[in-house]
């Protein structure tokens, strides 16, 4: 295996790993439900089965991602839930189920380190976590209340933050640990360093090749150009304006992480197609081969490319014929569609794009050619489907999709039987905001909302920016109960959040709508939006920074 | 006999589909189909066509043995060769699995840089 391929390999593993672990805490969590759970009788049964399928799969899963101890416990205690499954339940005493608990509770101890990631995955570029799970932030700041203020409202967004007094302990953990992020006082002045200085000198810190910010009082521009050539990607003035610092270190994450684009290859040749496929595969891509022309929407539908790469001719239908077949599809009539043939003639090539494609790349082609030439059409393709249905500020979906969003969701809990809930917020006194500080700073504080809701729910949760200040979340298979933990959460964290303009301090607070499909049971999107509006209301009414849920009278 | 091209690999447990996936695709370059139960993989093997099957023993519903005993009674599958994975390899377990018409064991977890060669060395052999 040649290294391109092997690094490439190794970087997708990675990928997978994070993700894994990721979604483990979760899933002990769950485990840890169940063994509570358990009462001692046949009644248990249920519960035991659900356990032996989890622990069997995480046994396995386990041994394949690395985590021996994990694996080995979980085996053990799969073992003996079989065991009690075999025999009569009712003979189960409560110190046999006290001890089956503990071991369960045991099983999260033996990942201690485990989210430390291995040399190879500190190497795989790119792998880093996705917005939404809980980041790695170093931050390296001697002064300690600035550093314990910073580390707390970080927190809220989910960022995991270690805090370092000394330069020297960030670059002893940087032997051995690999955050997503460093950010570093460039002053330090109990050390009588410029850190700007110490970074350049620390192989130890600048081998961690994660995105680097620095925080300074220092608006010289020297300093700012040494911060520059240190590939330094943000550089903040104290009095720290964390809103802002976020949002960079959200945008940050964001462009590294993009899930991996997808590639369907078209073409008769088998070996060649193989060939495109490897190469789109090393450079990171997702790529599938169609195998069965007649199958192709099938194929579109099932693997959702985000480009069609088609060769010319072939022999039962040509590129242009499938082409046409696409675009008959309203689902997929901008689906991008590259041509890949030999045909140099340019009249033929623009006759060819006539017929639904949209562009064309002659063979033989290099692969680097080929990647290039993948990638950069995906990712405009990709701008532009955020320019269609995001909120250019916030990222959000835009009202109309979030409004459909909510329709669909609804409809799907009415299938599923799992009621689903929709919040209403809006900032409090938000007129006030601009009018004081001016719409730039309003801006911040509105994306600052924007942030904590993508950051705070899950990833299967849908936000949207309903309108100015106003924000609708739809939350699947959440009910009102847990719906309102949640926005208490993020209304308190929201409320606890210091803006800061020209030195001058202030915080915002959020009101709350919920209304929640179980107690709407013949309610649609629309009408359930309705009900979550009048909760805002109430909300306001009742004097505004607080969750109000709707139920009706 | 025809070159190792199309590896049909049944498995319920997404994270170890996604990483043999990945090993079997990228390292070994085979055309690789998931399926995630014995069932799914009875209702795809046959048009999948493949050159070998990859079954996981222990899978809720069909396990690997109910699975390929099955799959032996469909068309062009009776011959195919099939190797089970499984976390337990006792020697007197790998014997087992061989008269089941088994042609080898593959160990979890498995090593996802060896498991194209692993994969290759028992068609072969």
């Amino acid at each position: 295996m040649d290294d391109k391929l092997k690094a490439a390999m190794a970087a997708q593993l990675a990928q997978l790993r994070n993700d894994y672990l990721a979604r483990l805490p979760a899933e002990l969590a769950t485990l840890q439900g169940l063994g509570a759970g358990l009462s001692g009788g046949d009644a248990d049964r249920a519960s035991l089965d659900e356990l032996h399928h989890r622990l069997h799969k995480l046994a396995g899963s386990g041994g394949t991602f690395g985590l021996a101890a994990l694996s080995a416990g979980a085996r053990t205690l799969e073992q003996r839930v079989n065991g009690w499954l075999a025999g009569s339940l009712d003979g189960q005493g409560a110190q046999a189920r006290e001890a089956f608990s503990a071991a369960l509770a045991a099983l999260g101890e033996t990942l201690t380190g485990a989210d430390v990631p291995p040399a190879s995955v500190a190497q795989a570029r790119g792998a880093v976590a996705a917005p939404g799970k809980s980041t790695r932030v170093w931050l390296v700041e001697d002064d300690v209340l600035l550093g314990e203020e910073l580390g707390r409202q970080l927190g809220s967004f989910n960022y995991v933050v270690r805090r370092f007094t000394r330069i020297g302990d960030a670059e002893h953990a940087a032997r051995t640990e690999r955050p997503d992020m460093l950010i570093m006082d460039v002053m330090f002045e109990q050390e009588g360093e410029n850190a700007t200085e110490v970074f350049a000198l620390h192989p130890n810190l600048r081998a961690l090749d994660c995105p680097l910010l620095f925080i300074t009082s220092m608006d010289d521009f020297q300093s700012r150009v040494r911060a520059a050539q240190l590939g330094a990607l943000g550089y903040f003035l104290k009095p720290l304006d964390v809103p802002r610092l976020v949002s960079r270190m959200t945008h940050i994450f964001e462009q590294q992480y993009a899930p991996a684009q997808r590639v369907l290859i078209v073409d008769d040749d088998s070996d060649l197609a193989e060939h495109y496929r490897l190469a789109l595969l090393a450079a990171g891509m997702e790529a599938d081969v169609l195998q069965e022309p007649v199958a192709i929407m099938e194929k579109i539908a099932a693997f959702r490319p985000e480009l069609v790469l088609m060769d010319m001719h072939m022999p039962t239908f040509s590129g242009p014929d499938l082409a046409g077949v696409i675009r008959q599809h309203d689902k997929w009539s901008s689906l991008p569609i590259v041509y890949l043939s030999a045909e140099t003639d340019l009249d033929r090539q623009m006759e060819a794009m006539d017929r639904g494609a949209d562009d064309f790349l002659t063979k033989p082609i290099s692969d680097a050619q080929l990647v290039a030439a993948v990638r950069i059409r995906i990712e405009r393709a990709r701008h532009l489907d955020e320019q269609i249905n995001r909120d250019s500020l916030t990222g959000l979906l835009k009202h109309a999709s979030v409004k459909e969003a909510a329709a669909i969701e609804v409809i799907r809990s009415r299938r599923n039987g799992k009621p689903v809930s929709l919040a209403m917020l809006d900032i409090d006194h938000f007129k006030s905001v601009n009018d004081t500080y001016g719409h730039a700073v309003g801006d911040v504080v509105i994306s600052s909302v924007a942030m904590l809701l993508r950051q705070r729910l899950r990833q299967s949760d849908i936000v949207g920016r309903y309108g100015g200040e106003e924000f609708v979340a739809v939350l699947p298979e959440c009910d009102a109960g847990h719906a309102r933990l949640l926005m208490e959460d993020i209304r308190q964290r929201f409320a606890s959040l210091r803006f800061s303009h020209e030195g001058k301090e202030f915080n915002c607070t959020l009101s709350v709508g919920l209304a929640c499909s179980a107690a709407y049971p013949d309610s649609d999107g629309a009408a359930l939006l309705v009900a979550a509006d009048e909760a805002l209301y109430v909300a306001k009414r009742g004097g505004r920074n607080q969750v109000r849920e709707r139920k009706p009278a | 006999m025809s070159t190792l091209q199309r590896i049909l690999y049944v498995e319920d447990e997404p994270d170890i589909q996604a990483v043999a996936k990945l090993a079997l695709e990228m390292v070994g370059g085979f055309t690789v189909k998931v399926c995630s139960s014995g069932e799914e993989a009875l209702r795809e093997a046959v048009a999948f066509a493949p050159d070998m099957i990859l079954l996981d023993v222990m899978m809720p519903g069909m396990d690997g043995p109910s699975t390929l005993k099955a799959l032996r009674a469909l068309p062009g599958l009776a011959e195919l060769p099939v190797a089970f994975m499984t976390a337990k390899v006792q020697p007197a377990e790998v014997a087992h699995y061989k008269t089941l018409g088994a042609r080898d064991v593959i160990a979890k977890p498995f090593d996802p840089m060896a498991l194209a060669s692993q994969v290759r060395a028992i068609w072969e052999g």
